[in-house]
C-alpha cells in the first residue's frame, strides 16, 4: 500500500508532476539523440577511413613500423605465406599491396614532405574508394608516363593543378636516392584532410621503371564485416610469418580508436550533465510536494510510521518519477533516431569544418542499445540521489507542529 | 478498581527562551481503563502540550509518564514511534486523513504499519467504519466526505491499531453541532460497549458535558478534577 500511496501522490498535483516528468523525458530524449548522433558521426568517419585508405587491417614488416625506412620490405617468402593464409580465410574480401616511401614533393613554387604510396591501380580501385573520391582529373589508366594523384589540400599548398609537373625525391629500398618528375592526372579529396595533405599516389609499375624493383611495405586487407574486425584480425594474427605484423585499423590508426574511446567518455559526461540538471528539477519538485504535505506526513509520523517507512515512501515517489519519465524519454529518443536514421541530417552548411574531422556532411544517427541501458541506470541513480534531500527534509518534520500545520 | 492506563508523575515541560514558559508545571494525573475524560482549559493553558506528552509526541523536561506500566520518557525515538503505533490512537482537530486513500484504506494503513495480514486489515477496517456509521462510504476519498464523516473515519483509524487509549485533540473544533453530537455519541458508545479509554483536550462545552471526568488545567497546573 505504500507503493499505492506513492503512486497516487504523484498524481495529486498533476500539472507539477507532468512538468517534472516532461523535463525528465526531454532531457533523456536529448541524451539518446546525442548518443545516436555521436555514434553515427564516428562510425561514418571510421567507415570512410577504412574504405578510402586504411582497409580493415594492414600487414607491414615489423621493422618498418618502428622505422618507416624503405629498406624494410615484405620478402617473397613472407608474401607467399601471407597470400596462402588470406586466400584460405573466408572473411577476406580482398587485399592490395603498397610500396611506401617518405620523401619530398617539389613544385616550382614550393616543396613539401610527403608520403609516397606506390600502388597497384587495379586492385586499389577495386577495394578502396580512391577512384571515386577524385574531385578533378581521372584515375590512373594504363597509358601515360609517370602519372600522379595528389590530395586536394596538398595540391593547394604546393600551388599546382591538373597536368602540372611535380618532382618526387626519396630513397628506394637499396638506399639509392631517386628523383623523378610526375604529371598530375587526378586530385582526390577524402574525408580526412590530414591524410590528403600528406599522401600521394603513384603507380608501382612507374616506380619499378626507375628502381628496377617492386617493393612491398604494406598489404591492406579488407574484411566482409567491419564489426568483426578485431575477431578476424585475432584469428589471422597467429598465422602471420615471422618478421611481419598484422594490425587492425584501430591499432594502425590509433587516433580513430582514441576517438571511439573519447566519445564513450564524452557521452557519459554529457549524460551526467543532463542528469545533474534533472536532479535539481526532481529535488525541487519533491521538496515542494513535501512542503505541501507537511500535515499529512506529521500525522503519519505521529501515529507511528517509522522513519524507515517515511523514507521509503518518499524514495518510491521519487523513483517512480524517474521510472515513468525515463522510459518515455528513451522511447522518444529511439523513435527520433530511427526516423533520422532513414532521412539523415544534413549539416552541409558546416561541411568544411566536419571534413577536417573526417565526417561526412549528412549524418545518419545510430541506435546504440547498450547506451540505453547506461542511460536507464543513470536515471535510476539520479532519482535515488534526488530522493535523499526531500526524504531528509521529511524526516526532520516535527510531528506536533506539522499536524497543526504551523 | 479498574486497571491504570496512564500515570503521570510530577510532569514538567518548559520551553526555554528569553522568558521560560512553563507549559506543563508539575502535573500529577492517573487515568484508568474505560475512562471518558476531558482535559479542559482556555487556549494556551497547556492542555495540548500535556496531550502531546501523553501521546509520546514530545519529551518532558522532567517527570515520568507510565503507559500500561512502561515509562515512555525513557524510550528512544524509534522505540517511541513503535510504542505510539501499538498503544495510542490519535484523533486530530483537522482530521488529517491521507487524501489519496479511500476511507477503508485510511483505516487499514495503520494496520499495514503494524504489519498485519491483508485480509485482517480489510475486514477490521470495514467493521470499524460500520461501527462509526460509515457503512457504504468505505471507498470514498476524504474529499468526498463531510467534515463529520472524515472525523469518524479518523476515529475508526485511531481504533484500528487496538490502542490502550485514544487521545483526541479538539476533535470537534471544526464540526457543526449536529456532527459534533453524532461523533460524541459514537465515541461514547465505543467507550461504553467496548471499554475504550478516551482522553480529550477541549474547550468545547458539548464535549465537556459528555465527559464523565473533567480535568481543569490552567497555567500548566491541574486546578480541578471532577467525576460525574
Amino acid at each position: 500500500m505504500i507503493f499505492k500511496v506513492a503512486w497516487r501522490n504523484i498524481w495529486r498535483s498533476k500539472v507539477r508532476s507532468i512538468i517534472v516528468l516532461s523535463s525528465i523525458a526531454i532531457g533523456i530524449w536529448a541524451g539518446v539523440l546525442i548518443i545516436g548522433f555521436a555514434f553515427g558521426m564516428n562510425n561514418e568517419r571510421t567507415a570512410a577511413a577504412i574504405e578510402s585508405t586504411l582497409g580493415h587491417a594492414q600487414i607491414h614488416p615489423t621493422e618498418f613500423l618502428a622505422d618507416p625506412n624503405a629498406q624494410y620490405t615484405l620478402d617473397s617468402a613472407a608474401l607467399d605465406t601471407i597470400t596462402a593464409v588470406l586466400t584460405a580465410n573466408p572473411h577476406i574480401t580482398g587485399w592490395t599491396s603498397r610500396g611506401i616511401y617518405q620523401g619530398m614533393v617539389a613544385a616550382p613554387k614550393s616543396a613539401r614532405a610527403a608520403r609516397i604510396l606506390a600502388i597497384n591501380p587495379a586492385t586499389e580501385a577495386d577495394l578502396t574508394t580512391l577512384d571515386e573520391i577524385l574531385v578533378e582529373g581521372e584515375y590512373f589508366g594504363d597509358r601515360g608516363r609517370n602519372p600522379i594523384i595528389l590530395g586536394q589540400k596538398l595540391a593547394d599548398k604546393l600551388g599546382v593543378g591538373l597536368k602540372k609537373k611535380v618532382v618526387l625525391t626519396f630513397q628506394d629500398s637499396r638506399g639509392e636516392l631517386v628523383r623523378a618528375s610526375f604529371r598530375i592526372v587526378g586530385i582526390y579529396k577524402s574525408l580526412n584532410a590530414q591524410w590528403d595533405e600528406f599522401n600521394l599516389y603513384i603507380r608501382s609499375s612507374d616506380l619499378a621503371n626507375q628502381t628496377n624493383t617492386t617493393d612491398i611495405h604494406e598489404l591492406v586487407l579488407f574484411y566482409d564485416q567491419t564489426s568483426e574486425t578485431e575477431a578476424i584480425t585475432a584469428e589471422l594474427d597467429p598465422q602471420m610469418p615471422a618478421g611481419t605484423t598484422l594490425l587492425s585499423w584501430k591499432k594502425n590508426s590509433p587516433e580513430l580508436g582514441y576517438a571511439d574511446d573519447m566519445m564513450g567518455i564524452m557521452l557519459v559526461l554529457v549524460l551526467g550533465i543532463i542528469m545533474m540538471a534533472l536532479m535539481f528539477g526532481i529535488v525541487n519538485n519533491m521538496l515542494m510536494a513535501i512542503l505541501e504535505r507537511r500535515r499529512e506526513l506529521g500525522m503519519l509520523m505521529a501515529v507511528g510510521m517509522n522513519k524507515r517507512k517515511v523514507f521509503l515512501m518518499i524514495l518510491l515517489e521519487t523513483l517512480l518519477l524517474g521510472l515513468i519519465g525515463g522510459p518515455i524519454g528513451i522511447l522518444l529518443g529511439d523513435v527520433s533516431v530511427r526516423i533520422m536514421m532513414n532521412i539523415g541530417v544534413d549539416l552541409s552548411s558546416k561541411a568544411e569544418g566536419l571534413a577536417e574531422l573526417g565526417v561526412q556532411s549528412v549524418i545518419y544517427p545510430e541506435i546504440v542499445p547498450e547506451y540505453y541501458l547506461i542511460t536507464a541506470i543513470m536515471v535510476l541513480i539520479t532519482a535515488l540521489i534526488a530522493s535523499i534531500p526531500p526524504a531528509i527534509r521529511a524526516l526532520k518534520l516535527n510531528p506536533t507542529q506539522a499536524i497543526r500545520g504551523n | 478498581m479498574s486497571k491504570v492506563v496512564i500515570e503521570v508523575k510530577d510532569l514538567h515541560k518548559t520551553y526555554e527562551g528569553a522568558v521560560p514558559v512553563h507549559a506543563v508545571d508539575g502535573i500529577n494525573l492517573t487515568i484508568s481503563e474505560g475512562e471518558f475524560t476531558a482535559l479542559k482549559g482556555p487556549s494556551g493553558c497547556g492542555k495540548t502540550t500535556l496531550l502531546n506528552l501523553l501521546g509520546g509526541l514530545d519529551h518532558p523536561t522532567s517527570g515520568a509518564i507510565h503507559i500500561g506500566g512502561v515509562d515512555i520518557t525513557t524510550l528512544k525515538d524509534n522505540e517511541l514511534i513503535d510504542f505510539r503505533l501499538r498503544n495510542i490512537g490519535f484523533v486530530f482537530q483537522a482530521y488529517n486523513l491521507i487524501p489519496v486513500l479511500s476511507a477503508v484504506e485510511n483505516v487499514s494503513f495503520i494496520m499495514l504499519l503494524q504489519d498485519r495480514p491483508k485480509a485482517e486489515r480489510e475486514q477490521r477496517a470495514r467493521q470499524l467504519l460500520q461501527s462509526v456509521g460509515l457503512a457504504g462510504k468505505e471507498d470514498k476519498r476524504p474529499t468526498e466526505l463531510s467534515g463529520g464523516q472524515q472525523q469518524r473515519v479518523a476515529v475508526a483509524r485511531a481504533l484500528a491499531s487496538k490502542p490502550q487509549f485514544v487521545l483526541a485533540d479538539e476533535p470537534t473544533a471544526n464540526l457543526d453541532s449536529h456532527s459534533t453530537e453524532n461523533l460524541l455519541d459514537i465515541m461514547e458508545r465505543l467507550n461504553q460497549e467496548e471499554g475504550m479509554t478516551f482522553v480529550f483536550a477541549t474547550h468545547d462545552d458539548r464535549v465537556i458535558q459528555k465527559a464523565r471526568r473533567v480535568v481543569s488545567i490552567s497555567d500548566g497546573k491541574v486546578i480541578g478534577d471532577s467525576a460525574k
